[in-house]
C-alpha cells in the first residue's frame, strides 16, 4: 500500500510541480480568494466562474486551478466573515461566530492570521489522509457495478438532504428531483429521443451546468446584495490590517494546536461522508471545542475565543479535502463545490471514479498534490497579501454588483457564444431568487443535476444486466449494504428526534409526580 | 401561508406539468415496447416530487425560519433595483449579437452602475472600459478566442 501511495505522490509531484502548474495555483488561490472574499460568494460561485478560464488546458492543469481556486475562496469567505461579519458560504458562518467579534476588539490581523495557519494545518493533515484512504478506496471501487453506482448516488443525493437540518429533510430532497428533472431536458444519450426542448434547438444538447451554477449562485448572490439592501462592507476600514497586527505569540500556538489537531481528524472523516461538506465540518468542530473547552475557555466561545475560531477553519478545510474522496473514488460529490468540480471533470472529458485511478493516475494525483500546494500557497502568498486584499471589501457595491453579474454572465457566453444562454440564465436566476426567498436550498439541485444523466444511465443499465427486474436492489450485497446506509441517514434523524420527543415527553409527564 | 408551503405549492404545480409533458415524449413503436424508456425517468420523477411537494404542505413546518410568509420575508427589499438589473441583463443579452461584445458589455456595467445610484459619468466609464477592453484583449488576443463583432457593424459598412 505504501509503495503505490510512495509512487502516486511522485506521479502527483512530477504532474504539479511544474511551473506551469504552480503559477496556475497561484493564479487559482489568488483568485480564489479575490472571490471567496466579496459578500455572498462562496467556493461554489468561484469556482463556476473560473471554470471557463480552465477550458483551454489540459484536465490536469484545470483541476489543479480549481483546487487552488477552491482553497482560496474558503480562505476568502473566512475573511470576509471575520472582517465584516459577511460569510461568503455556509462553511464560514461558524467562523464569524468567534473571528468577527475578535476583529472588533481590535485584532482583525491576529484573527485573520489563526484563520489562516488553522486552514493551513487542517488541509496539511487531510491531505495526508486522503492521500492514505482515496486509493485503498478507489481499489475497492473497481468492483463496483452500475447497480451498485446507481444506489451510491441515491446515496449521496439523500445523504445531502438528510444533513440538511432541522425541517429541511424533505426540502432538499424536493430540489434534489427538482435538479434531476432539470437533468432529463435536451436529447436522451441512449434513444436519441428529445425531451423537454419544446422544439428550440438550443436545448437539444441540454442545460449547461456551468449556466444553471452561475445563475442559481453567482447571479443570485449579487441581486440578493442588492434587493437585501447589504451594505455590511460600508463598515470596513482597511487600513485597520496591516502586517504587524498579524502576529501570533507562542501561548496562543499551543492554545489552538491541539484544537487543531482534533478538528482536522473529525472535519477530514465529515467530509467523506457524500453530502455533509465543509459547512458541517466546521459547525460539529466548533460543537466538539466548546464541548471540550474548560468553563472558563467556553465561556469566551462566541465573544472571541482563539479556539473558537481555528476549530471551524481547521473543520472546514479538512472537510473540504475530505469531500475530495468520494469525488475522486466513486465520482460523487460530497458538496455542491465538488459538484461542480465533477461537472468539470466530466466536461474535461474524464470520468472520475475507481478507474481515474487506474486510467488517469496523473490527473488523481495531481489533484491530490495540488490540494497540497494551493494550501502552501494560501499561507505564504495570501497571508501577506490580507491587507490588500481587504481593500477589495471596501469597494462600494454599486461597483461590486454589476461587475460580479458581468463576469458571470460572460463566464457562460464566453464558452458557448450563443445569447439565448443569457436570456436562460436570468430566467433561472430568478427562478432561483424565488425559491430562495421561500427557503428552498440551492446546493442540492444542483447536485441532482449533475447526477441525473449519470444516474439514470447507471439505472438503465442495472436493469438490463438483470433482466428488467429492480432486484439487483436487493439481491446484490454490496448494492443492498448501500441501500441499508441509504436508509439509516434518511431515517436516523427522525428516530433520534422521536425518541428525544418522547423523552422530554416521559420528563414531562414525571415531573408533577415529582413536584407531588 | 407560510413561504415554505407556497414553495411547495410552486414546486407541486411544477411537478404536475412536467409529469403531463412527460407523457408527450416521444417514442418509437420499439421503445414502447421496451421496460426502460425516455419517458421512465421523468414519470418516476414528476411523481416524486408531487409526493414530496405534498408532504412539505401536509406535514408542519420544522424550520422556523420557513414559518414566515413571503410577505414578511420581502418586506423592505429594494425591488425597483434587482428588477432594473434583471431587465439590463435581458437587454444585453439582446444587444450583444447586434452591438458586440465590447459596446454591449460596457452599456450593461454602466447601466448597471447607474442603476445602483452611481451617478458621475467619468467614474462609470473609468471602472466599465479598461475592464472591458482588458477581458476582450485577453480572450482574443492572448487565448486566441474568437469573438465576434456585432452585426451592427456590417450593415453600416465598417466591416
Amino acid at each position: 500500500m505504501w509503495d503505490g501511495m510512495v509512487s502516486g505522490m511522485l506521479t502527483g509531484i512530477t504532474t504539479t510541480l511544474i511551473p506551469w502548474n504552480i503559477a496556475l495555483v497561484l493564479f487559482g488561490c489568488f483568485m480564489g480568494s479575490l472571490i471567496g472574499m466579496l459578500p455572498g460568494l462562496g467556493p461554489i460561485t468561484a469556482v463556476a466562474l473560473m471554470i471557463p478560464v480552465t477550458y483551454g488546458l489540459e484536465p490536469t492543469s484545470g483541476m489543479v486551478l480549481l483546487a487552488g481556486v477552491y482553497y482560496g475562496a474558503i480562505f476568502g469567505g473566512s475573511t470576509s466573515s471575520i472582517l465584516i461579519n459577511a460569510p461568503g458560504e455556509a462553511a464560514t458562518v461558524a467562523t464569524a461566530l468567534d473571528g468577527y467579534p475578535l476583529a472588533r476588539q481590535g485584532y482583525p490581523g491576529k484573527a485573520l492570521a489563526i484563520a489562516a495557519y488553522s486552514s493551513f494545518s487542517g488541509g496539511t493533515i487531510s491531505v495526508f489522509f486522503l492521500m492514505v484512504f482515496a486509493p485503498l478506496l478507489a481499489s475497492v471501487a473497481t468492483s463496483f457495478q452500475s447497480a451498485d453506482y446507481f444506489a451510491l448516488m441515491i446515496l449521496g443525493l439523500t445523504a445531502v438532504s438528510a444533513f440538511a437540518g432541522r425541517g429541511g429533510v424533505i426540502k432538499a430532497l424536493l430540489m434534489v428531483t427538482l435538479g434531476l428533472m432539470l437533468a432529463t431536458v435536451g436529447t436522451d444519450q441512449t434513444s436519441g429521443v428529445q425531451r423537454f426542448t419544446f422544439g428550440s434547438l438550443e436545448l437539444l444538447d441540454g442545460i449547461e451546468f456551468l449556466l444553471l451554477a452561475m445563475a442559481t449562485f453567482a447571479l443570485t448572490e449579487a441581486l440578493s446584495i442588492v434587493l437585501k439592501r447589504d451594505e455590511s462592507s460600508d463598515s470596513l476600514n482597511p487600513k485597520m490590517i496591516g502586517f504587524k497586527s498579524l502576529a501570533v505569540s507562542k501561548k496562543e500556538f499551543k492554545l489552538i494546536a491541539p484544537s487543531i489537531a482534533r478538528s482536522s481528524v473529525l472535519g477530514f472523516l465529515i467530509g467523506v461522508l457524500p453530502g455533509a461538506g465543509a459547512t458541517l465540518g466546521s459547525f460539529m468542530s466548533y460543537g466538539m471545542e466548546r464541548n471540550l473547552a474548560p468553563p472558563e475557555e467556553q465561556a469566551k466561545f462566541g465573544k472571541g475565543s482563539l479556539r473558537g475560531l481555528a476549530a471551524p477553519e481547521t473543520g472546514n478545510n479538512a472537510a473540504s479535502s475530505g469531500s475530495f474522496v468520494p469525488l475522486l473514488c466513486l465520482g460523487i460529490p460530497g458538496s455542491g463545490t465538488t459538484a461542480v468540480m465533477l461537472g468539470a471533470l466530466i466536461a474535461y472529458g474524464l470520468e472520475p471514479g475507481p478507474r481515474m485511478f487506474t486510467d488517469s493516475p496523473e490527473v488523481f494525483w495531481g489533484v491530490i498534490m495540488s490540494m497540497y500546494l494551493g494550501n502552501v500557497f494560501l499561507l505564504i502568498l495570501n497571508l501577506p497579501l490580507i491587507p490588500y486584499f481587504a481593500r477589495l471589501l471596501a469597494i462600494p457595491r454599486n461597483f461590486m454588483v454589476p461587475m460580479i453579474l458581468f463576469f458571470s454572465l460572460m463566464g457562460v457566453y464566453l464558452v458557448t457564444f450563443n445569447d439565448f444562454d443569457i436570456q436562460m440564465m436570468v430566467i433561472f436566476c430568478i427562478a432561483a431568487m424565488a425559491l430562495r426567498m421561500m427557503n428552498f436550498p440551492m446546493a442540492p439541485l444542483l447536485l441532482g443535476f449533475i447526477l441525473g444523466g449519470l444516474m439514470e444511465d447507471n439505472l438503465r443499465r442495472a436493469l438490463l444486466i438483470y433482466d428488467e427486474s429492480i432486484s439487483f436492489m436487493w439481491e446484490r450485497p454490496l448494492t443492498l449494504g448501500i441501500n441499508i446506509t441509504t436508509l439509516f441517514i434518511l431515517f436516523f434523524p427522525m428516530v433520534r428526534s422521536f425518541i428525544a420527543a418522547k423523552k422530554n415527553g416521559d420528563r414531562d409527564e414525571s415531573l408533577p409526580v415529582q413536584e407531588a | 401561508m407560510s413561504r415554505e408551503k407556497v414553495g411547495a405549492l410552486t414546486l407541486l404545480m411544477f411537478s404536475i406539468a412536467y409529469g403531463l409533458l412527460a407523457f408527450k415524449i416521444p417514442l418509437s413503436f420499439l421503445a414502447q415496447q421496451e421496460f426502460f424508456t425516455s419517458r421512465t425517468m421523468p414519470y418516476a420523477l414528476a411523481v416524486l416530487g408531487i409526493i414530496l411537494s405534498l408532504l412539505i404542505l401536509v406535514l408542519p413546518t420544522g424550520d422556523p425560519s420557513g414559518k414566515r410568509t413571503l410577505k414578511e420575508e420581502t418586506a423592505g427589499m429594494d425591488w425597483m433595483k434587482a428588477i432594473f438589473l434583471v431587465f439590463a441583463m435581458v437587454i444585453y443579452g439582446m444587444l450583444m449579437k447586434w452591438l458586440g461584445f465590447i459596446i454591449a458589455s460596457i452599456f450593461f456595467l454602466m447601466a448597471g452602475f447607474y442603476i445602483l445610484g452611481e451617478r458621475k459619468i467619468k467614474k462609470m466609464a473609468l471602472a466599465a472600459i479598461p475592464l472591458v477592453v482588458l477581458l476582450w484583449f485577453i480572450m482574443s488576443m492572448l487565448l486566441g478566442v474568437y469573438i465576434a463583432p456585432g452585426e451592427i457593424f456590417y450593415h453600416l459598412g465598417v466591416l
